[in-house]
């Protein structure tokens, strides 16, 4: 039944390996998706890898939907390889002024700030996918003890490096923007700089780990990282 | 150079948008109406992807700072030195001139193209303003903006045929390839769809447009689906039943079913309604998408050309209907 191919309008396809989130899956995904960039026929605009499906941007002026789909079956085979992967460490400030919710999370799933921070900062999370606002990473792998609900009323303003929790989710923003999020605490790591290729720190297939630093230690890294006076 | 008088709405840098970093939730961004875009840029021999000026619904007043060759694309009335003039054709500025460029009568968006264009510093491969993320900013009254380099010689007194000066209108048809989450709606959700007519609100901007009208139900499969890309013109429907159209500054993912996708050669129809407009959705089959927009780029290649002085037009009688044909020129010796 997987894979499934179908159109996303007259400039895309996508193509569709499972309907779960699971890491096996999206490996598959990113396997895949990394193959068709290689391979770069000069009809590719992009490749974009999400949980279960690659949408491949394609000109449809020198090849119509059907030669697409044919041109990328043979690339379906491209199987994960097997390499340890790559773990970026998130340095996390957790609390206070930097993670204003913490206290909530903390009373709504009946633990001590300490515990919410320690659950937080143990698992290896891995990048399914990127998206949503430049740098955003889509983390999997949260424990569940430390789930809390979204804000009811979004904050216009969170700080680029915040790091928080939504439902089951935990992720950090990546460029300042609005957001309900409950902030936990916030990376001093300019995560997502457009001067740079790449331009993020992470990429889909990754692993983080966050961990967690002190205020002086925030400090000194911000400064190493978005300059002085900021 | 090139120094902004008056910005009284959304004034902004724009060219066909940021590609190949969708990957990491960059989103393309890039002019809202791409067939105007182009047509501004080929009436002053720029090519496609020049960076221009975007302006939402009224338009700036510009000193000119150096001689330079200007075209506006909109349905707009505009002075140069407090002398009307036309959109649709180019004109040489010097030093010293006034260009006023006024509201639109139709469509939301014009643009204003300078041969060369405007003079701006890449960010990730594009000059196309995207606000969320500061690439680029919202243009301001007193801003001065440097243009490239351009030979200007010949490039003025250029015009487009009124044939092919796009029309907007308030009430327009969309074509639309279905999916691909089709199977998150009910037959009856989908015959809603596409048998109702939809309002473009104010809730609407360049990421997306939201339309009010009725409800489209969705399956047991609901409207949430696993968080998936988003393609330009991409049609979301949440849980509250009413779509979204997904623009130019869409985020490139997202949780919401879609029902569809707009073709891309309908794209200018849509970023060019305006709130309150209506629009309506027919379903076309991919194939049927794809010729449509081949058909459109050979009508594009053949104005550029004819703008560039290659080709030649002629009002034509054919079957009782006035045509016009843009034939090459014949180049003697």
């Amino acid at each position: 039944m997987f894979p499934q191919f179908k159109p996303a309008g007259d400039s895309a396809l996508v193509i569709i390996f499972g309907d779960r989130i699971d890491e096996k899956i999206n490996k598959k995904v990113h396997a895949v998706a990394n193959a068709i960039e290689k391979a770069a026929p000069d009809w590719l605009i992009e490749v974009v890898p999400t949980y279960t499906s690659i949408y491949v941007y394609y000109d449809s002026l020198k090849l119509s939907y059907r030669e697409a789909l044919n041109a990328i079956k043979p690339l379906l085979s491209a199987e994960p390889k097997e390499e340890k992967p790559r773990i970026v460490e998130i340095p996390t400030v957790y609390g206070g002024e930097f993670g204003p919710d913490i206290e909530f999370v903390a009373k709504h799933n009946g633990l001590s700030v300490d515990d919410v921070i320690e659950i937080h900062s143990k698992p290896l999370y891995r990048v399914y996918m990127l998206g949503f606002l430049p740098g955003f990473a889509y983390l999997g792998g949260m424990d569940e003890r430390i789930a809390t609900p979204r804000l009811e009323k979004p904050r216009l303003k969170v700080p680029a490096g915040s790091v928080g929790i939504a439902g089951k989710q935990t992720g950090w923003y990546a460029i300042e923007s609005p957001g309900g999020w409950r902030l936990i605490g916030r990376t001093p790591l300019k995560t997502f700089d457009p001067s740079k290729s790449p331009p993020s720190i992470v990429k889909a297939g990754d692993y983080v780990k966050f961990v967690p630093i002190s205020e002086e230690e925030f400090r000194e890294l911000y400064r190493q990282e978005w300059g002085e006076g900021q | 150079m090139i120094e902004l008088v008056n910005v009284p709405s959304l004034l902004t840098i724009q060219d066909l948008g940021r590609y190949g970093h969708q990957k990491f939730g960059v989103p393309v961004s890039g002019a809202m109406d791409e067939i105007s875009a182009r047509l501004a840029n080929y009436l002053v021999g720029n090519k496609d992807n020049f960076p221009l000026l975007e302006f939402a619904l009224r338009g700036p007043t510009i000193r000119f700072h150096s001689s330079a060759v200007f075209a506006v694309a909109g349905d707009v009335e505009i002075k140069l030195n407090g002398i009307p003039i036309s959109p649709w054709g180019s004109y040489w500025a010097k030093r010293g001139d006034i260009l006023e460029v006024g509201t639109l009568k139709s469509g939301m968006y014009g643009y204003i193209a300078f041969a060369g264009g405007i003079k701006c510093e890449p960010i990730l491969g594009s000059c196309s303003t995207y606000l969320r993320a500061n690439f680029g900013r919202a243009l301001k009254t007193g801003d001065i903006l440097k243009l490239d380099y351009a030979i200007l010689t010949g490039k003025e007194g250029k015009k487009l045929p009124e044939e092919f000066i796009p029309k907007y209108s308030n009430e327009s048809e969309i074509r639309v390839v279905l999916g691909p989450q089709e199977d998150h709606f009910t037959e009856e959700g989908i015959k809603t769809f596409l048998g109702s007519t939809y309002e473009v609100t104010a809730e609407s901007d360049r990421m997306g447009y939201q339309l009010e009208g009725p409800r489209i139900e969705h399956s047991e499969k609901g409207a949430d689906i696993i968080t998936d890309a988003i393609p330009l013109g991409a049609i979301q429907v949440p849980k509250s039943g009413k779509p979204i159209i997904m623009l130019a500054d869409r985020q490139t993912s997202g949780g919401y079913a879609k029902i569809g996708v707009v073709a891309k050669v309908d794209i200018p129809k849509v970023a060019q309604t305006r709130p309150g407009g209506k629009l309506r959705f027919k379903a076309v089959s991919v194939e049927e998408a794809q010729e449509a927009l081949r058909r459109r780029e050979r009508t594009m290649e053949a104005l550029r050309l004819f703008l560039l002085g290659e080709l030649r037009a002629y009002k034509l009688k054919a079957l009782g209907e006035e045509i016009i044909a843009l034939i090459k020129v014949e180049k003697k010796g």
